[in-house]
C-alpha cells in the first residue's frame, strides 16, 4: 500500500512539474524515475527484481529485441522505442542537412505553380504523408517555414495554412507505428507491426484526411485569397534546386530515407524489430556522412531520449505496484462490461487528456491499462490499442499545447510575426478534432464490434 | 563618445521611465520603451494595444508549452522578439537607453552597458501614482503591487537571478531620497564617470 501511494505521488509530481515547465522535462522524468527506483522499489518494496525488470537492460541480450517472429510484450523502459527514435533522429538530421525537406516543400509548391489553394491542399497532404515516417516536429518546422515564405511572396495570411498542416501532421502520425511516439510505445509494447497500424489506424487516418481537407478548405478558403489577386510570378520564387546544400548528401539521404520506409513497411515479414531498424538506419547514416556525422550526432535531441527513459521508469512504478491494474478494473467497472462504452472511454478520455497534457506519458501509462482491461474483460486488445492510438494522436490537435507539432507550428508562425492565440487556434481545430474523433469512433464500432 | 547602453530596471511608481527619458536626453541618445511595443506591433500584425497586453508579461504556465526551444505562448514570443531587438541594436554599435525587458542580463556581455535599478519608498510611489493616474490611495497601492508582481514574474521567468536583486545591477538607487531630478543628476555623474573609465580602457 505504501509503495502504491508513493508511486502515485511521484507520478502526479512528475506530471505537475512537466506542466509547470520550470525545470526541463528530462530532468523531471529522470529525477522522478530515480525516486521511483529508490523509494518505491528499494525502500517500500525491497524488490531488486522490480528494479531489474523496470530497467529492462537484459532485453538487449535477447534475440527477440532485434529479431521477432512472434508477438511479445515488453515491460519497464521501452528501449526499442528509444533506440528507434534515436535512429530516426540521426536520419532526419542527415536529410535536413542535405536540404531534403526544403527541397520537397519547394518542389511541390512549384508543381502546383505556387497557386494558393493548390499549395494549401498539397501541403496538407504532404504534412500527413511525411508524418507517417518522420516525426511531426521536423515536418512542421520545415513546412511552416516554407509556408511563411510563400505567404510573403503570394501575400496571404499563413496562419490558416499552418494550422491545417499541424492538424494533418498529427493525423498522418496516427496512421503508422512510427508516425507518433504514442504509436511506437503502443506498437513495441504490444508487439504490433508497421503493417498492423497501416491497415487499421492507417485506414482511419486516410478517411479522416479526406474529410479534413474538405473541412479546412471550406473553413479557410476566404482567408487564403491572395491580397494581390494576381497570378504568381514564378520567377520571383526560390528554385527547389537551390534548397539542396550538397547533391551527393541529398542523394544519399534520399536513399537512406527510402530504405527506412521499405524496412518499416516490410518489418512484419522480415521480422526485424523497430530497434534493429533504428540502429541500422543510424549506422548507415553515420557511415555515409563520414566526418560530418559528429555534427549530426551533436544535433540529436538527447533531452527527449532521456525524457523517455525517466518516464518509462515512473510508469514502471505504477505498473509494478498494481496501480494501473486498479485503473483498468475501474474502467471495466464503470463501463459495466459494455464494450462500446469501454472503447468510447479509452478513445475519448485519451483524446481529452492529450488535448491538454503531453500525450507521450499518457500513452505510456495507458498501455498496461488496456492490457489489463483486455485480460479481465475479454475485449480484443488490438481494438483497444487502435482506440488508444487514435485518441492520443488526434486528440492532441484540439489545443495549441496538445502535441509537439502544434507548439512548434504556432511558435514558427509567431517568430515570423503571426502570433496565434488560443482562441484563433481552437476556433477551427477543436471542431475538426471532434469531427475526426467522432468518425473514428463510428469506424471502430462498425469495423471491430 | 563611444557606444553607451543604459539599462533601467524600475519599480512601478519610482519614476524609472521618466528618469530613463531624462538620461537619454542628457546623453543625446534614443530611449527604447514604447518603441519596443510599436516596433513589435508593426512586425506581428497585432495592434499596439494587443502587444501591450503581452508586453513584459509572464506566460500563463497552464496553457503554455515549450518544445525544443519553441513556445506556443505569445508572451514568450513577444519577449524573445524584444530581446532580439535590443540585442541587434546593441550589436549594431548604437547607443541607447532601454527600459526593463531584462536588459541588464540580456545585454550583460556588452562592456558599454551601465545597468541601473530605480526603486522608491512605498509612500512616495503611492503619491506619484495617485498624481499620474488620478487614483485614490488604496487603488494606487493595489496598482503598484499588481504591476510589480507582474514585472517580477516576467523577469524571474526569463532570468535566473531575481528582479531587483542588487547583484544584477551596477547601481540601485532609491529615487525617493533625492527626488526625480536629483536622482537624474546623480546618475548622470555616475554614468559620465563610467564613460570616462570605458574610454580609458
Amino acid at each position: 500500500m505504501t509503495a502504491q501511494i508513493f508511486a502515485v505521488i511521484i507520478f502526479v509530481l512528475m506530471f505537475l512539474l512537466i506542466v509547470m515547465d520550470k525545470i526541463e522535462r528530462h530532468y523531471v522524468t529522470l529525477g522522478c524515475g530515480a525516486l521511483t527506483l529508490v523509494v518505491v522499489f528499494g525502500i517500500c518494496m525491497r524488490s531488486g527484481r522490480a528494479i531489474w525488470d523496470t530497467l529492462a537492460i537484459k532485453g538487449f541480450a535477447t534475440k527477440e529485441f532485434w529479431y521477432q517472429v512472434t508477438e511479445s510484450e515488453s515491460k519497464g523502459i521501452n528501449w526499442a522505442t528509444i533506440l528507434f527514435i534515436a535512429g530516426m533522429m540521426v536520419m532526419v538530421e542527415g536529410m535536413a542537412k542535405a536540404g531534403f525537406f526544403r527541397w520537397l516543400c519547394m518542389k511541390i509548391a512549384f508543381m502546383v505553380k505556387c497557386k494558393t489553394i493548390p499549395v494549401f491542399i498539397t501541403f496538407m497532404i504532404m504534412a500527413a504523408v511525411l508524418s507517417m515516417f518522420i516525426d511531426s516536429i521536423t515536418v512542421i518546422m520545415f513546412l511552416a517555414a516554407v509556408t511563411i515564405e510563400l505567404a510573403a511572396l503570394l501575400k496571404f495570411n499563413p496562419i490558416p495554412m499552418i494550422l491545417a498542416e499541424i492538424f494533418c501532421a498529427n493525423l498522418g502520425g496516427s496512421a503508422t507505428m512510427c508516425g507518433d511516439p504514442p504509436n511506437i510505445i503502443v506498437g513495441t509494447s504490444l508487439g504490433l507491426s508497421f503493417f498492423d497500424f497501416l491497415t487499421n489506424t492507417g485506414v482511419i487516418a486516410g478517411v479522416c484526411l479526406i474529410i479534413s481537407v474538405v473541412f479546412f478548405y471550406f473553413a479557410f478558403r476566404k482567408e487564403l485569397v491572395s491580397a494581390s489577386g494576381e497570378a504568381p510570378d514564378m520567377s520571383k520564387f526560390p528554385k527547389p534546386s537551390e534548397a539542396i546544400t550538397n547533391k551527393k548528401d541529398f542523394i544519399v539521404s534520399s536513399i537512406i530515407f527510402g530504405l527506412a520506409v521499405i524496412l518499416l513497411i516490410t518489418h512484419g515479414s522480415t521480422h526485424l524489430t523497430v530497434a534493429s531498424i533504428g540502429l541500422f538506419i543510424a549506422l548507415i547514416t553515420i557511415i555515409a556522412n563520414g566526418k560530418d556525422s559528429i555534427e549530426l550526432l551533436k544535433k540529436i535531441d538527447y533531452k527527449t531520449l532521456l525524457f523517455f527513459i525517466g518516464l518509462f521508469i515512473v510508469v514502471g512504478g505504477l505498473e509494478e505496484t498494481g496501480i494501473l491494474k486498479l485503473i483498468a478494473d475501474f474502467i471495466g467497472k464503470i463501463s459495466g462490461g459494455n464494450v462500446f462504452l469501454m472503447i468510447g472511454i479509452i478513445l475519448w478520455i485519451s483524446a481529452i487528456a492529450s488535448a491538454f497534457v503531453d500525450n507521450i506519458p499518457f500513452a505510456a501509462t495507458m498501455v498496461p491499462v488496456i492490457e489489463s482491461l483486455s485480460a479481465t474483460s475479454g475485449v480484443d486488445l488490438h481494438t483497444l490499442a487502435w482506440s488508444l492510438s487514435i485518441g492520443t494522436d488526434i486528440g492532441g490537435s484540439a489545443t495549441p499545447i496538445g502535441a509537439s507539432a502544434n507548439v512548434v507550428g504556432t511558435s514558427v508562425a509567431a517568430k515570423n510575426g503571426y502570433p496565434v492565440s488560443w482562441g484563433r487556434y481552437c476556433a477551427k481545430l477543436a471542431p475538426a478534432t471532434i469531427i475526426v474523433l467522432t468518425i473514428s469512433t463510428i469506424y471502430i464500432f462498425v469495423r471491430y464490434l | 563618445m563611444s557606444q553607451l547602453i543604459i539599462s533601467v530596471g524600475r519599480e512601478f511608481g519610482s519614476g524609472g521611465r521618466v528618469i530613463a527619458e531624462a538620461l537619454a536626453e542628457r546623453f543625446g541618445i534614443p530611449v527604447y520603451d514604447r518603441h519596443l511595443i510599436t516596433d513589435i506591433a508593426a512586425k506581428t500584425h497585432l495592434t499596439p494595444e494587443e502587444v501591450e497586453k503581452y508586453n513584459e508579461a509572464p506566460k500563463p504556465h497552464i496553457i503554455s508549452r515549450r518544445v525544443r526551444g519553441f513556445s506556443n505562448s505569445i508572451e514568450d514570443n513577444i519577449a524573445e522578439m524584444q530581446f532580439n531587438f535590443i540585442r541587434e541594436k546593441a550589436e549594431s554599435g548604437e547607443s541607447f537607453v532601454v527600459v526593463g525587458r531584462c536588459s541588464e542580463s540580456k545585454l550583460r556581455d556588452f562592456k558599454c552597458l551601465v545597468s541601473l535599478f530605480i526603486l522608491g519608498d512605498m509612500d512616495a510611489k503611492i503619491k506619484r501614482v495617485m498624481e499620474v493616474y488620478e487614483l485614490n490611495e488604496a487603488d494606487a497601492k493595489e496598482l503598484i503591487e499588481k504591476k510589480d508582481k507582474k514585472r517580477k514574474r516576467y523577469h524571474n521567468y526569463h532570468i535566473s537571478l531575481h528582479w531587483g536583486d542588487s547583484r544584477l545591477y551596477d547601481l540601485c538607487i532609491n529615487s525617493s531620497r533625492l527626488g526625480i531630478d536629483g536622482t537624474v543628476d546623480a546618475l548622470e555623474k555616475y554614468i559620465r564617470a563610467r564613460v570616462e573609465n570605458m574610454e580609458k580602457e
